[in-house]
């Protein structure tokens, strides 16, 4: 009677282990593999010169992943999320907000919906561009697991990226009022 | 006096009733100017958890219901939507305000390119961000003007900026030199400096002066179709070919002009060229 | 007991150091020294040089022509911290061309493992009896004697300072602008090949790399490479380097289209030295290879420790079909012609109408 008891116990504790390690990594699966959220990128009335097909390919994706990692920046409260696709004072502020989440026990979590994107500016050289972007974002502020705030309404960014070496960056993200663009 | 108590208490009853019923609630200007402080006022009463939830900034602090929080201009530098939320056992209410840029302050201006060839169209060209103290893009209407000098001409072009932005583009003047830009807003300027530079070189010439069975090679003075001399440094390619073969060497301009030196034998053919620019062509008899 | 212990390990000894010998080619090259036919008294040469041992292999050479040692060793070990002085014999291959009862010539293609690769050196060397034994007679070494003289050298140096700001929209200086003035795909038996020239069209200085990508039809990647050392990284204002990038085991109709990209950087540079390439003549080798065959000159008066030579070779239209390079392992003195070979492949000398030829440099900064 005990050996089988042993042998449950045993098989148990496998599964458990099994358990542990792969919950442990679950969440850097789900970061990688998350899509990206949904960015339609029209450029109709960009000046003073027009958008090529590839830069506006790489503007389209780098913006997604960017919101991509703000979104996992924020509910996980990891600065370093930031790195790849933030430069400047966007940068600085996110990396600042992330911080002081973390300090307060804080975290925010992004549903986001899909981004309406016209690119506006892209300046004659090619080494800045400007973006209205029109968000559906459902916005959810925890305080440890106390949801404190949730919100679900359109709103706007005016975005300047910059390109670097193999990728553009988002350089100023900036929430402005409706009535802006 | 039993009347009077009954009355009494239903006089307190009344009283504290509003009270009792006064449901927690939070109150905050819907804008304000970047880095300037405001007021959030809650009603109700007891103490409850306030957060300020901004682009940049988390505050978290216990406050007593029913009290003003003052929040600093430091907290709404950066402009955008803020969330304050007051929280207590009952549960959660906010209240979303903007904080707007302040007033322009600050210019990233970037000029291109920082070398020019001559009398070349729209080859200038300027991108002014307009910002207030704390970077904050200024979405509001402003003029910035740029104003460009060399030597001593001297314009400005005045530009009001579209969300922010202000740029120029102009072609570089016929003269080589530094054409100094400064991009400037109220008390705000950045200057910058284009270094205009020859063109191609125009009418390569090249003279031989044959000595022995050598030849010396020496152009005329290298310059552009604008009469700008050619910047020393720059390469020049000659090419000798006769009955040992072909012979060349790349060589830099020194005072504006490019000298090089074969030996020949026989008949030679000596061309001239500077990168994509061909000079003359030169037979000799040659002594062999 | 003991003293049957101590045999054994000096017997132990002794029979692992004659395997040590045996493996390191000792029976070889005891055979190698004996030079008792034209072929061994080269073999014998040859496995000195391989190791390195100038004193015998100079005992191995006729000295009829009354050549120095330290000459023979300059020859052949290299001075000035040119190529060869980074170089070791890696192999060799023989083949007789003449042979008489006292007089042979042997073709020698020495095959050195260098800083940058492998290079060959093909020499014809003769070979002389003396007695029962043959003896190379090695060429006596023709080295430049450059009077004494000064030679004022004041070419423009270009050199970058300050810092450059990471901020944002501060003050910054454009890298150089160069242009792609050529390219064209060229298929080879076992590669595709992107050839071309390139043009710094600054008014600076420019550090540049090219890199082609190979497109499929449907516009995805292929393979990506670039010029590595087939181009001059260093162009000065308005000079034009050939580039040459390769594609091994892929096919022409594999690429739809070819995007080029160049990376010009900013950097300090000299307008010094200069090297001009003298009597430029397509010939064949010794191997009867086609051959385009010149000599370096160093116009200035520093030593040049490595050169490099590259040639662009254009059809009757003017395209450019082929580039080639080649390492020269001499250094170039100033003012002595140091000769260069770099081969042409059989097709591409069939179609060939046109050249040219620039050097890469590379001097060891002075102490």
């Amino acid at each position: 009677m005990r050996k089988p008891l042993l042998l449950l116990g045993g098989l148990l504790l496998v599964l458990g282990c099994l358990t542990w390690i792969f919950q442990a990594r679950w969440p850097i699966v789900d970061v990688q593999a998350a899509s990206l959220p949904k960015v339609v990128l029209s450029a109709e009335s960009l000046a003073p010169r027009p958008i090529e097909q590839r830069t506006g390919e790489a503007v389209t994706h780098d913006y997604a992943q960017a919101w991509q990692d703000l979104a996992d920046g924020l509910d996980t409260n990891r600065t370093d999320l930031l790195g790849d696709y933030f430069t400047g004072e966007a940068k600085v502020r996110f990396t600042q907000r992330i911080k002081e989440q973390r300090n307060t026990g804080l975290r925010t979590r992004y549903q986001d919906n899909g981004h309406h994107v016209k690119a506006v500016f892209y300046s004659v050289d090619g080494g800045e561009m400007q973006l209205e972007d029109e968000v559906q974002l459902e916005v959810q502020v925890f305080d440890g697991q106390k949801m404190i705030y949730t919100s679900n309404s359109p709103q706007k960014y005016l975005v300047l990226m910059t390109p670097g070496s193999d990728r553009w960056y988002v350089r100023c993200l900036e929430s402005v009022p409706e009535e802006t663009f | 006096m039993r009347r009077l108590i009954r009355k009494l208490c239903f006089a307190i009853v009344c009283a504290a009733l509003p009270a009792l019923s006064q449901k927690v609630a939070i109150h905050a200007p819907s804008s304000v100017s970047a880095g300037s402080s405001l007021a959030i006022t809650t009603t109700g009463s007891g103490s409850a958890t306030l957060y300020l939830i901004g682009p940049s900034r988390v505050r978290k602090q216990s406050i007593k219901l029913g009290q003003q929080v003052e929040i600093s201009g430091q907290d709404v530098a950066a402009s955008g939507n803020y969330r304050a939320v007051t929280c207590d056992s009952e549960g959660c209410v906010s209240a979303v305000f903007q904080v707007l840029p302040a007033k322009p302050t600050r210019l990233a201006f970037m000029l291109h390119p920082s070398r020019v060839p001559v009398s070349t169209p729209k080859a200038v060209n300027g991108t002014a961000l307009v910002s207030d103290r704390y970077h904050n893009t200024v979405i509001a209407p402003t003029k910035v003007d740029f104003h460009l000098s060399l030597g001593g001409e001297s314009s400005t072009r005045s530009v009001q900026s579209v969300r922010g932005i202000a740029w120029f583009e102009i072609g570089s003047r016929p003269k080589q030199g530094a054409l100094q830009v400064v991009a400037s807003v109220d008390d705000t300027a950045e200057p910058r400096v284009i270094q205009q530079v020859a063109a191609e070189a125009c009418g390569l010439r090249m003279s031989a002066a044959p000595s022995g069975h050598l030849v010396k090679l020496q152009t005329d003075p290298i310059r552009d179709c604008a009469g700008n001399p050619l910047p020393d440094g720059t390469i020049v390619s000659f090419t000798k070919t006769d009955a040992a073969g072909k012979s060349t060497v790349d060589t830099p301009i020194k005072k504006e002009k490019a000298t090089a030196q074969f030996e020949v034998s026989g008949p030679a053919h000596i061309s001239v060229a500077c990168g994509v620019v061909v000079g003359n062509e030169l037979t000799l008899g040659g002594r062999p | 007991m003991r003293f049957g212990l101590t045999l054994l390990i000096v017997v132990l000894t002794a029979v692992l150091l004659i395997a040590g010998w045996v493996q390191a080619g000792g029976m070889k090259l005891r055979a190698e020294r004996a030079a008792s036919t034209p072929e061994e008294a080269v073999r014998a040469l040859l496995a000195d040089i391989q190791g390195h041992n100038w004193e015998h292999a100079y005992a191995l050479l006729d000295h009829a022509n009354d050549i120095q040692k330290t000459d023979f060793i300059r020859d052949i070990a290299g001075t000035d911290g040119s190529l060869r002085t980074y170089s070791s014999l890696q192999s060799f291959d023989i083949w007789p061309v003449h042979a008489d009862a006292t007089h042979a010539t042997l073709r020698v293609r020495m095959n050195w493992s260098s800083a940058v690769g492998s290079l060959d050196d093909v020499r014809d060397w003769p070979v002389v009896r003396d007695g029962s034994v043959w003896k190379v007679v090695w060429p006596k070494p023709n080295f430049a004697n450059v009077p004494l003289q000064v030679l004022p050298v004041n070419y423009l140096r270009w050199d970058v300072i300050g810092k450059r700001s990471d901020e944002f929209g501060s003050a910054a200086v454009d890298s150089p602008q160069v242009r792609i003035i050529s390219m064209n795909a060229v298929e080879r038996p076992d590669s595709v090949v992107i050839v071309g020239e390139v043009e710094n069209e600054d008014t600076v200085p420019a550090y540049l790399n090219v890199s082609a990508t190979l497109l499929k039809p449907d516009g995805s990647p292929l393979a990506k490479q670039d010029s590595f050392d087939e181009i001059a990284h260093s162009l000065l204002p308005k000079q034009v380097s050939p580039y040459r990038i390769d594609f091994p085991g892929i096919r022409l109709n594999q690429v739809k289209s070819v995007r080029m990209d160049v990376h010009p950087l900013l950097v300090p540079a000299s307008a010094d030295p200069v090297i001009s390439v003298e009597n430029q003549n397509v010939n064949k080798d010794a191997l009867g290879r086609t051959v385009l065959k010149g000599a370096l000159i160093n116009q200035s008066g520093q030593v040049v420790n490595i050169a490099q030579v590259l040639a662009v070779f254009y059809d009757s239209s003017g395209k450019a079909i082929w580039v080639s390079d080649g390492y020269v392992d001499q250094a170039l003195l100033p003012q002595a012609p140091v000769p260069f070979a770099v081969d042409i492949p059989a097709d591409v000398a069939n179609r060939m109408h046109d050249y040219h030829v620039v050097v890469n440099h590379y001097t060891a900064p002075s102490a």
